[in-house]
């Protein structure tokens, strides 16, 4: 080796040195999200259109039980890329178990295993939480799909109060007796661990006090292993074999007259019925979309029926959990849900006017915000299907609220170049 | 008690050659030897069957006492090689296990609870040491590899699962939640969220093993000890193929002959300068 290739590899060596030095002096702050924002924006739009989700108790005690709930449509859209859901899971995003999910139900079904669900249907889950980790904690409903991966929806905080070392979740079995989900069986388990770690070390340990490789490896080249032999081990290799032999069927045995009942485990298939399709009078048809691609918006142009008896106005659009209001739509969005998912003067129309019944109209809206580029959704651009989906959401006279799939081809325009 | 002054006596080193021969052993064996396994016997287990081993929900009757045994015999075969065929040393799926377990314990404080905070029972792993002394004593009584795969090996696979039963026998007991019948496992593996992990992602009772009448756990247990069986052949071969070296020399009339004995190497130093070296295997 040449003075030029040590020292080339005192460099490389000393650079990784280096940084890892730095590495400590840098800003340092925890991450608080889950990578949604990475995720494609046609994986976020066209697959589930999140609505009225709501974290229950901003703030919350150890120990003390909340809810995750809300709605959702899996849009009509479905992307050719994602694999269908036919399996899927009602799933929490948060950053490890800071919640106990103590049950989960989809349309009133427990969803304790996955199950299929239906494209163009709409579900209501509600997720009860008991407080476990204090914190605040970014906390996401999660649509798994099997071989698609987790979908998430929008992120709200949740702060939970108190310690940690006071926290129990203690839980009846079928079998009347109370088991603590942090505790139990720790103790047993670790307990027969140090057992057979114990026996195991005492078996090597046994050959270990005794010059263990290179004479043995002379002796054994030289005369073979005869004299290595010792008659010693294979007796303590008998009672070694014996004991152990007892130990796991008394320890079988004794498992068995303690936890006399037991189950499998539960490996079924959640079945759940869609939310009921309720009867709506007002009919949307995204005619024309266009993505502005500097400007951060999406131009659509509506084809819209009333037929309904009562004058319609269109307040709202979401998509990806994002929700563009006009200021019919702004008064009507829960106060608690997350400021930075809303843009509440983000949709605009050029005919603000209800849609009087029996009406047909061709309306122009644009959802413009910064929000397009913040949660990372001008990069339609570069999607392998260039199109959206997302939800309508308008109101009648008498406060009924209608919600109106759409879906369309998005084709980007550039005004800053053309202008 | 012992024969080591007649086995020091035989290695014919000098009283000084013994003393550094412990050293090397000391430094061999623990900084060395144990803790490469550890690294690599952890790291090969968390791959091939991580998820059985993790988490309480994943432990079924199916797969997880044919996955685990299978997966973890690996290594003790190819280590039993080396420490018995070259020291006679009876001691090497025990030392693979009990790294194993270093490791396993490790992470479980580590990376599930103090970075991940899962409670310790919802990541317990599975324990095979009393496999592994099996597997080691059948060995020293036999001193016969072939044996140990068809007696040995079937005994680890097949203690597997009622050595872990007092372990996680509890996590099997009923409980009815909103209706619905789930195994404590079950429910621990729902309340303890696992945001990249869905329910569907278990890989548990699933597979045609389920004649005589359910007794599902037994096919397995008979299953995993075959399978584990034929790995123990498989990687106390690939421990063979390592723990082999040769060379091949040609001489001067352009023969070529494949030597194993490596220490003639030095033998044939002088003739080496005239023969040519083509290659070998350390």
């Amino acid at each position: 080796m040449t003075a030029k290739h040590v020292f080339k590899l005192w460099m490389i060596r000393l650079c990784g040195v280096a940084t890892l030095a730095v590495t400590p002096a840098l800003d340092i702050t925890p991450a608080f999200a889950h990578g949604e924002r990475s995720q494609e924006p046609f994986l976020r739009m066209r697959t589930v259109n999140w609505y009225d989700t709501e974290w229950v108790g901003k703030s919350t005690k150890i120990n003390d039980v909340t809810e995750l709930r809300g709605k959702f449509h899996l849009s009509e859209d479905w992307p050719r890329a994602v694999v269908k859901p036919t399996r899927t899971f009602i799933n929490v995003g948060s950053p490890s178990s800071v919640f106990v999910r103590l049950s989960s139900k989809v349309n009133g079904t427990p969803m304790f295993v996955s199950g299929p669900m239906e494209i163009g249907r709409d579900y209501e889950y509600v997720v009860k939480l008991k407080a476990r980790l204090p914190g605040h904690h970014h906390i996401h409903p999660m649509f798994a799909v099997k071989e698609a991966g987790p979908i998430a929806g929008p992120g709200g905080w949740m702060d939970i109060t108190g310690r940690y070392e006071d926290f129990t979740n203690p839980i009846k079995t079928l079998t009347n007796e109370t088991f603590d989900s942090e505790t139990m069986g720790s103790m047993t388990g670790i307990g027969w661990h140090i057992w057979w770690i114990a026996l195991g070390i005492f078996w090597v340990g046994f050959f270990a006090i005794r010059p263990m490789y290179l004479i043995r490896a002379r002796v054994l080249a030289a005369y073979g292993d005869e004299i290595l032999l010792d008659p010693i081990d294979r007796k303590v290799g008998v009672a070694v074999l014996v004991l152990t032999l007892t130990v796991v069927v008394v320890g079988y045995m004794a498992a068995e007259a303690k936890h006399p009942i037991s189950v499998p485990l539960q490996a079924g298939e959640a079945k759940i019925k869609p939310m009921p399709i309720k009867p709506n009078p007002l009919t949307v048809d995204v005619i024309h979309a266009e993505y502005d691609v500097p400007g951060r918006a999406l131009r659509m142009t509506l084809h819209a029926t009333n037929n309904g008896t009562q004058p319609v106005t269109i307040g709202e659009f979401t998509t990806a959990g994002i929700r563009f209001t006009n200021k019919f739509g702004a008064s009507r969005v829960d106060p608690n849900y997350p400021a930075e998912l809303v843009a509440s003067a983000g949709l605009t129309m050029d005919n603000e006017a209800p849609i009087q019944p029996g009406q047909t109209v061709d309306i122009k809206v644009e959802s413009k915000d910064v929000l397009w580029e913040v949660q990372r959704l001008v990069d339609i651009l570069h999607d392998p299907d260039q199109r959206f989906a997302g939800l309508f959401l308008s109101w009648t006279d008498s406060g009924e609220r209608l919600i109106n799939p759409v879906w369309a081809p998005v084709l980007p325009v550039f005004t800053r170049l053309g202008a | 008690m012992f024969r080591t002054d007649e086995i020091i006596k035989a290695s014919k080193l000098p009283p000084e050659g013994v003393a550094m021969s412990r050293k090397i052993d000391y430094i061999y064996f623990i900084p060395i030897l144990f803790v490469t396994i550890v690294g690599t016997f952890h790291m090969h287990t968390a791959l091939l069957c991580g998820d059985w081993d993790f988490w309480l929900d994943w432990k079924d009757r199916q797969w997880w006492p044919i996955v685990t045994p299978v997966t973890l015999i690996t290594f003790c075969a190819a280590i039993q090689y080396y420490n018995w065929v070259n020291y006679r040393q009876p001691f090497g799926a025990t030392l693979c296990i009990l790294a194993l377990g270093a490791g396993k314990w490790i992470a479980v404080y580590t990376s599930w609870w103090w970075w991940s905070n899962y409670p310790p029972n919802f990541v317990m792993p599975a324990t095979a040491i009393p496999g592994a002394l099996v597997l080691d004593i059948t060995l020293l009584l036999t001193r016969n590899w072939t044996l140990t795969a068809v007696i040995g090996a079937w005994m680890f696979a097949a203690l597997f699962y009622p050595s872990n039963w007092p372990i996680f026998a509890y996590s099997h007991t009923p409980l009815v939640v909103d209706g619905a019948l789930l195994s404590w496992a079950d429910y621990m593996g729902f309340m303890y969220v696992r945001t990249g992990t869905p329910e569907y992602i278990r890989m548990i009772e699933v597979g045609s093993l389920r004649t005589f009448g359910g007794h599902s756990t037994m096919i397995s247990a008979f299953f995993s000890a075959f399978a584990s069986s034929l790995t123990y052949i498989l990687w106390w071969q690939f421990g063979k193929f390592f723990c082999t070296s040769y060379f091949y020399i040609t001489d001067d009339r352009q023969r070529t002959t494949k030597v194993y004995d490596v220490f003639a190497y030095a033998t044939l130093g002088p003739q080496a300068d005239k023969a040519k070296l083509s290659g070998g295997k350390a």
